[in-house]
Parts: C-alpha cells; structure tokens; sequence
C-alpha cells in the first residue's frame, strides 16, 4: 500500500496535490492561466432523513 | 360637483360619462404601463442571451477538451465488460444539473429521469445526489428521503476539476456502499439539441469480478481502487462540462424565444394604445363640436 494511502489519502487528494505543485512550479507567464483553474466554489451539504444534516445551515433556514 | 347640477337625471348622464373618460384614459396610461415594462422584460432577456452566448461558446470550448476524460473512463468499462451485481440492489443516482434556471428544460429532464426510476419498484435502495440547488427542489418533495448529499454553487462559473474531484470524494465518502450506480446528465448534440444521458458507475468489486479483465495488464486491487477513484472524478467532470455547455445553449436558446413573444407582444400592445389614442382623441373633438353646437 503506497503512503499516501496510509495517510488516509485517496487518489483523488493525491492527484489534486500533486496537481497544485505542479501548477505552483511553472513560469510566471503560464502559471497565472494555470492558477485560474486551480478554483472550487462547490458546496457540499449531507442529508440524512430527508433533511440537510448540518444545524448550522437549518437555523440559519 | 353632483349637488351643484342638482337634477337627478342630468347628475346620473355625466356620471356615465365622467366614468368612461376616466376608465378610457386609464387605459391608455396602463397600456402605456405595460408597454414599458414589456420593453424592459424583452431588454433584460435580449441581454440574458448575449451573456449566455458569450458563455456557451467558452463551455463548448472546454467540453471539448473535456472529452476525452469522460470517453475514456466509459471505454474502460465497455472493455472490460463490467457489469453490475444482480444481487446488490443498492443503487446510487448522481443528478447533474445546476442552481440557475431560465434554461428551458435541462433541469426537469435529468430530475425526471431519475422520479422514473424512482417510481419503478425496487427503488427502496435507491440514493440520489444532486449536483444544483435545481434537482434538489424538484425532487426533494416526493422524494427527499432518498438525497443523501446536495451539492451546490454550481452554474455561476464554469465547473473545474477541482469542483469535480470534490464531488467524487463527497461521493467517495458518503458512507453508502453501492453496488452500481448512473450519473445522469445532459448531453450536448448541437445548439438546439441536448439529450438526458447516462454515465456508468460501479463497485470496485464488480470491476475485479469482470470478464474480460484480464486484457488490461498489471492490475492489483490497489491500481484498480486509484483508478476507479480517478476515473470517477473524470466522469463527473465530463458529465459537469457537457451539462453546463447544454445548459447554456438551451438558456440561449431560451432568452431568444422569450425575447421574440416579448417583441409580438409589444407590437401588439403599441397597436392597441394607437388605436385607444386615437379613440380618445376622436371622442375628444366630438364631445367638443357638440358643445359647440349646443351652444349655438
């Protein structure tokens, strides 16, 4: 089992940090058009029974 | 006013009249009303367009080089011929649509495929993520016991891959252990056309349990589970990009119709507020020359 796996990592983390470094190491001229896509806006919200588990987000309904 | 004329006949005629000048004028001041606001709907929806049309051709810019993530990952399953468990009823849904709407039909299409299958029996194992606030509206009345994540924020800028592999990990480590499962998104044919489709999603142990596995070389449990991770996040990136470009064309598609009923509609309500104009003036000269004529 490699270690980043033991680190409780999955592929996906994994790749995603070996992503940004690679992005971080570029020229200036590319890593500023590089950067830009290194973005996530998306919200991820559990629900359990029917309702969005969080309490936070319900009391703030 | 009535106590000054005094007679009863008299004050009951220029009420009538006084009555009908007051509706004809108002309707002329509503027509024009209306008229202004209608222009202002079709401006705003004739802008819409122009955005959704500057963002449709960046979105098929990008779902072409989005492709290919999404085409390989499905070969892999066809080569190998992976198929889903019989046994294993637990099923996962994933809804690819987004939080904005004025799109058309994008969003009901995908949410309905889904109620369908939701409806069909055997649907008790069946869990729904929805990807945009869009599907988790449409469905989480009937069927909100099914969602076991929202996703949102999703429409505003065109999605990542980052905004992919989030997702995948929320799928990841949703807790549910499904057998096999669909992403279901639209895809994207040409400017006016997009079709509700599907992407295949699968246990790692039905891929280990597939036939023709063995043409692939060198695969132990631990490449298998990386790839079937990776190959995740690809597919819910292409499945993001090939929606978000069908949801801008169809928004396109959208803002012109709306844009062209507003224009109908504003000529025909120009139309109407000439002819009352005219009315109002006609009545005008009339009410005057008869006063002349009373006079003389």
């Amino acid at each position: 089992m490699s270690a980043w796996r033991q680190a409780g990592l999955n592929y996906i983390n994994y790749s995603n940090i070996a992503a940004k470094m690679l992005r971080r190491s570029l020229k200036p001229d590319l890593r500023t058009e590089a950067l830009r896509r290194d973005a996530s806006h998306v919200r991820i919200t559990p629900w359990t029974d029917g309702k969005p588990a969080h309490s936070q987000k319900a009391a703030a309904k | 006013m009535l106590g000054r004329i005094g007679s009863g006949a008299c004050t009951q005629v220029v009420a009538v009249v006084n009555t009908q000048q007051n509706r004809n004028m108002a309707t002329l001041k509503h027509i024009s009303m209306r008229l202004k606001s209608v222009k202002n709907i079709q401006k705003i929806t004739q802008s819409m367009k122009m955005v959704s049309a500057a963002k449709y051709t960046r979105a098929e810019r990008d779902l072409k080089a989005a492709r290919p993530y999404g085409e390989g990952a499905v070969q892999f399953y066809e080569r190998a011929e992976v198929q889903a468990p019989e046994n294993d009823t637990k099923q996962l849904y994933v809804a690819i649509t987004s939080d904005r709407g004025l799109c058309g039909a994008v969003h009901t299409g995908v949410s309905k495929v889904i109620r369908f299958r939701l409806q069909e029996p055997g649907a008790e194992n069946i869990k729904v993520i929805c990807v945009g606030d869009k599907s988790r509206a449409i469905l989480q009345r009937l069927y909100s016991k099914h969602i076991i994540s929202v996703v949102n924020e999703i429409g505003r800028l065109p999605p990542t891959f980052l905004d992919a592999s989030k997702i995948a990990s929320g799928i990841l480590t949703s807790g549910y252990d499904f057998g096999s499962g669909k992403i279901i998104y639209n895809k994207f044919k040409s400017v006016v056309s997009y079709a509700q489709s599907d992407l295949p999603l699968f246990s790692q142990k039905s891929v280990e349990d597939a036939p023709k596995l063995a043409t692939y070389d060198s695969l132990d449990s631990d490449v298998i589970q990386s790839y079937m991770e990776f190959s995740l996040a690809s597919m819910v990136f292409y499945a993001l990009k090939e929606s978000a470009c069908s949801e801008q064309s169809s928004r396109m598609t959208a803002m012109d119709n709306a844009s062209k009923n507003a224009g109908e509609m504003i000529d025909k309500l120009t139309l109407t507020f000439n002819r009352t104009r005219q009315a109002v003036i006609t009545r005008e000269l009339i009410e005057i020359i008869s006063g002349a004529a009373a006079l003389n």
